[in-house]
């Protein structure tokens, strides 16, 4: 009898908690698993208005037909998987995309992440394998993110790609002013198989973060020892100066920073200097829940307003030659070293703000927003209103507009296109 | 005349036998806090937003909580927003989003999901933690406490709390902003055992003025005392704070 009671009871603390409202809740069935899997699936559509004018438009269609607009469809997928076993565990992170506008179509599938995690204690952990580090407290920009890829400002919070490392952390908390403090040593080893893009060469590249918060400010510093990249090192800092303003900031020295600098007549020079770069952010929330995100960007190892110039003169000179004689030399030459002038904001000092406000007019779950991203060297400038629209359960909606424009040989002013029509549909599973 | 030998117990015993409402407003406060859940504790919630049409969207939820001021909420579903997490450490808060990748500090009134609640609901410390009660009224069977928040920090500047004088859990809460503007009604019901003598409300529902026609429901299961190590309460560890489960 009292073993029939104590099921009962069991049973019924076991069992899916009700409302009176006939609300159900079975949290049994969010408990940890051995095995998880995840991911979305994204289309996006674009359409780019094309400037003829613009040295972008004339150095990426020069070989191809002309038009006035481009239409791209890109579908993805992102499938990420999770499986643990004691103090071990696996996770990776598989990214493919497949796109097809007017001139063609092309796609890829690539491990952005994969890796061994070890955690025998916690606040101690071991990872190996390929894995995305995101250091730095910018939300556009990270001049300290020594191991990563490139963010991109338009879209600061897309998945990247990892790199193979080799990582510790040891992570204790005190009682006191200092609350935190966290050491990650790694090596993100490269050979002509392994991060081959990373940088060049056979090198162990040794990096270390320690992160502090300190009389409740969150203070990282960074090191990259000399590798297949340069040595650099850097600081970071956030802390919230009231309840609705929060500031942050980076600061990184690059020893012998190095770009290739193309003049007005072709000559491409490798450029070797040190650099400083920094950032410095506020994040304000106002009483009608506006997020105002603001930062300012200097990027020492980027490109002068007279080094862009030239590259641009170069490219117009390239396509003139090439609209006179068919000779597209000049403009082949602007293409070898366009990865270095494309990357997204290539210059020296840029602004960022982004104003969103949630949920105008009661309306659940719509958030429209702006985002300028201003080139304070030439003036040129990205203005992008967004609507999003996350309503519909595991759906995201979001419609963005980018008007970019500046004067000749500007930054954004020479892109290949004046107007960008993006729409993105992102299902979560 | 007696003697202190006999007036000692009867003080005792007079003192024992006083009704609870000769408690602090303080007290009852923390009484409360005790009543809803330990000090450290996790627990599993789910989220319900029903907007005018009876459309419904749902989250759930993961809290670990240690101490005065530590906590984490992991959202576990939908799968939009699986892995998004929320540490906070006193008046310090970090929201991490699996796609950013890092924990970025936001401002403690930053909402960190859509919908009528906000972070002071899903954030929320102990009541006498974020308050101190201004005044205290006894009622027919419950008390009526009106608190104050102790900090700009706190969403909601002032509470008026009528709180079940027997069961000492509390059955309704205005919350109002600082300029006297009604900001939402709480509703505690459907008092429930949750085990280790823990009994009281598993169902929260709320409405709002400012969302007319919105209603949401907060549903409560598996709170459970547990200690966690304070190297959880950490941005290095939030990312993997799915793993306390």
């Amino acid at each position: 009898m009292r073993a029939r009671v104590l099921a009962l009871c069991t049973a019924l603390l076991c069992a899916p908690a009700s409302g009176e409202d006939g609300y159900s809740f079975d949290a049994g069935q969010f408990e940890k698993k051995p095995f998880e899997m995840y991911g979305y699936a994204e289309l996006r559509a674009d359409r780019f208005w094309l400037d003829h004018e613009n040295a972008l438009y004339q150095l990426n269609f020069f070989d191809s037909e002309q038009r006035s607009q481009l239409n791209r469809v890109t579908g993805a997928l992102e499938l990420s998987g999770l499986y643990r076993a004691g103090i071990a565990g696996v996770q990776a992170t598989v990214h493919g995309e497949a796109m097809r506008d007017e001139l063609g179509h092309e796609g890829e599938a690539k491990f952005y992440e994969g890796f061994l995690t070890l955690e025998p204690a916690t606040g101690v952990r071991v990872e190996a394998g390929k894995r995305t580090l995101r250091w730095g407290k910018g939300y556009a920009w990270s001049p300290v993110g020594f191991v990563e890829r490139l963010k991109d400002p338009n879209d600061p919070e897309l998945s990247r790609e990892g790199f193979v490392l080799l990582a510790g952390s040891v992570t204790r908390s005190f009682d006191g002013p200092l609350k935190t403090v966290s050491i990650t040593p790694l090596v993100v080893p490269t050979t002509d198989r392994i991060n081959e893009d990373f940088g060049p060469g056979d090198h162990a590249n040794p990096a270390a973060r320690l992160s502090l918060l300190y009389y409740d400010t969150d203070i990282d510093f960074l090191v990259l020892g000399e590798g297949a990249r340069s040595a650099r090192y850097g600081i970071d800092f956030a802390r919230n100066l009231t309840t609705n303003l929060e500031i942050h900031g980076e600061w990184a020295r690059i020893s012998d920073a190095t770009k290739p600098v193309m003049n007005a007549s072709g000559v491409v020079t490798m450029q070797t200097a040190d650099a400083t770069s920094y950032l410095l952010g506020l994040r304000h929330l106002s009483e009608r829940d506006t997020t105002t995100i603001l930062e300012y960007y200097y990027n020492g190892a980027g490109y002068t307003e007279s080094e862009m110039r030239d590259y641009f003169t170069f490219v117009h000179s390239g396509y003139a030659q090439f609209l006179a004689t068919g000779d597209s030399t000049l403009l082949e030459r602007a293409r070898s070293v366009q990865s270095a002038y494309l990357r997204p904001t290539p210059m020296r000092r840029y602004l960022y703000l982004r104003v969103s406000q949630k949920e105008p007019f009661d309306i659940l779950y719509f958030t429209p927003a702006l985002t300028v991203i201003a080139n304070l060297d030439d003036g040129s400038t990205s203005v992008a209103p967004e609507l999003a629209y996350t309503g519909v359960t595991n759906l995201d909606l979001r419609l963005r507009l980018f008007f970019l424009s500046g004067g000749q040989l500007s930054d954004f002013g020479e892109k290949q296109n004046d107007r960008r029509l993006e729409l993105r549909m992102r299902y979560y599973f | 005349m007696s003697s202190p030998r006999t007036l000692f117990p009867a003080l005792l015993l007079l003192l024992t036998c006083l009704p609870a409402h000769a408690l602090d407003g303080d007290e009852i406060l923390r009484q409360v806090d005790r009543k809803l859940n330990p000090e450290s504790y996790e627990m599993y919630r789910k989220l319900i937003n029903i907007e005018p049409d009876g459309r419904k969207k749902e989250f759930v939820m993961f809290t670990a909580k240690k101490g005065r001021d530590k906590m984490i909420a992991l959202f576990l579903d939908p799968p939009s927003e699986k892995g998004r997490a929320t540490l906070r450490l006193g008046d310090n808060m970090w929201l991490y989003i699996p796609g950013v990748g890092k924990p970025l500090r936001i401002t403690s009134l930053q909402s960190v999901v859509g919908g009528v609640f906000n972070n002071a609901d899903i954030l929320g410390l102990d009541y006498s933690v974020e308050y101190r009660v201004e005044k205290l009224e006894q009622k027919p069977g419950a008390y009526l406490l009106d608190l104050k928040a102790r900090t700009a920090a706190v969403a909601y500047d002032r509470l008026k709390m009528r709180v079940d004088a027997q069961a000492l859990v509390p059955v309704e809460i205005e919350a109002y902003a600082a300029s006297g503007l009604l900001i939402k009604t709480l509703r505690f019901k459907d008092i429930k055992d949750f085990g280790d003598g823990l009994r009281r409300p598993a169902t929260l529902e709320t409405d709002s003025p400012l969302y007319k026609g919105y209603k949401s429901v907060m549903l409560y299961a598996k709170i459970k005392a547990r200690t966690f190590p304070d190297e959880v309460f950490t941005l290095d560890y939030l990312p993997r704070s799915g793993e306390l489960r």
